[in-house]
């Protein structure tokens, strides 16, 4: 006697004519999400840690300011010296005027610096200010 | 009889489509950063030539003081930079229901050579004690929490316990 096999006569293919589609639709997401990394950062930096953060609602408002562990300060692609500061957050200012000024300093660096950077921005008047910090856990 | 000649398709082959699509999407996916900048937010105040003294009532002052040494001194006090939020809190509180002019501030003075860590670390617990007031404010007045409430009810909080935090620039390193 035999047996014969039970098998289902429905065809056993994943059709994958629309997967492009998909992928697509997926490549197209994170095409619209991306912002390619503008600069080299060339400072060394470690960022203090802190609890009551903020998001930044725009990222495109955002202007970095870096401050490496040895007192070095980048802005843009180049590092400056202290007295350029203001010029060149002025020019920022001007090209947009609600720029939100975001400081990466390093958590050892002074607070004299800091105080000065400050000083620089607020003749520049770029008054929005956010500490960058990473959430304490 | 002449044979007919044999239409060649004139199909574009598309099973490669999908290969390639993944290649532009792994791309992508490599070159995303999705880290969203978070921070410490402030206004700085504008640069005038001349500053003028404001004299303010001590009632008013919350005075923190750095030194170099990382040592933290609220209203001549010594303390722990973690023992500023419960100090806040409980001034914070007791001046809700006071007129916007009489409000606390919160005043930080720094050394030049304190460290920019227990700086923000006690920006941190400022920050903080006004979240928690604003929290527990929200909580007994709208029963939610002052993210959860609507823009009016946020405006009204923010009226009551208003953030005032001043920056005092710190003095040169007496030698």
């Amino acid at each position: 006697m035999t047996f014969e096999k039970r098998r289902a006569n429905t065809k056993q293919e994943i059709p994958t004519a629309s997967m492009p589609d998909i992928v697509f639709m997926l490549l197209l997401f994170f095409m619209v999400t991306t912002t390619l990394r503008e600069v080299d950062v060339l400072v060394k930096f470690k960022l203090p840690e802190a609890k009551a953060i903020e998001k930044i609602e725009n990222k495109r408002l955002i202007s970095y300011i870096w401050v490496g562990y040895d007192s070095r300060i980048q802005i843009n692609d180049n590092l400056v010296t202290l007295d350029d500061v203001e010029p060149i957050m002025y020019a920022k200012r001007q090209a947009l005027p609600n720029v939100i000024v975001s400081l990466r300093v390093d958590t050892n660096a002074d607070m004299g610096l800091v105080t000065d950077i400050q000083q620089q921005l607020r003749k520049a008047y770029c008054l929005r200010l956010n500490y960058s910090t990473t959430l304490k856990i | 009889m002449i044979k007919k000649k044999k239409i060649a398709e004139a199909a574009i082959p598309t099973s490669s489509m999908a290969d390639i699509a993944f290649l532009l999407l792994l791309f992508f996916l490599v070159a995303t950063v999705i880290d969203v900048d978070t921070g410490i937010g402030l206004t700085l105040p504008e640069y005038v030539e001349d500053i003028k003294n404001v004299e303010v009532p001590k009632s008013r002052m919350a005075a923190i003081l750095i030194n170099a040494n990382g040592d933290v001194l609220l209203d001549n006090k010594v303390i722990s930079v973690f023992q500023v939020k419960d100090n806040l809190k409980a001034r914070i509180i007791s001046k809700i229901e006071l007129p916007s002019n009489k409000k606390l501030i919160v005043s930080v003075k720094t050394d030049r050579k304190t460290k920019y860590d227990i700086y923000i670390q006690s920006l941190d617990q400022i920050k903080q004690a006004y979240f928690e007031v604003r929290d527990e404010y929200s909580n007994t007045n709208f029963g939610k929490k002052y993210n959860d409430l609507v823009e009016t009810q946020q405006k009204e909080v923010q009226a009551k316990i208003p953030i005032i935090i001043s920056l005092a620039e710190p003095e040169a390193v007496k030698k």
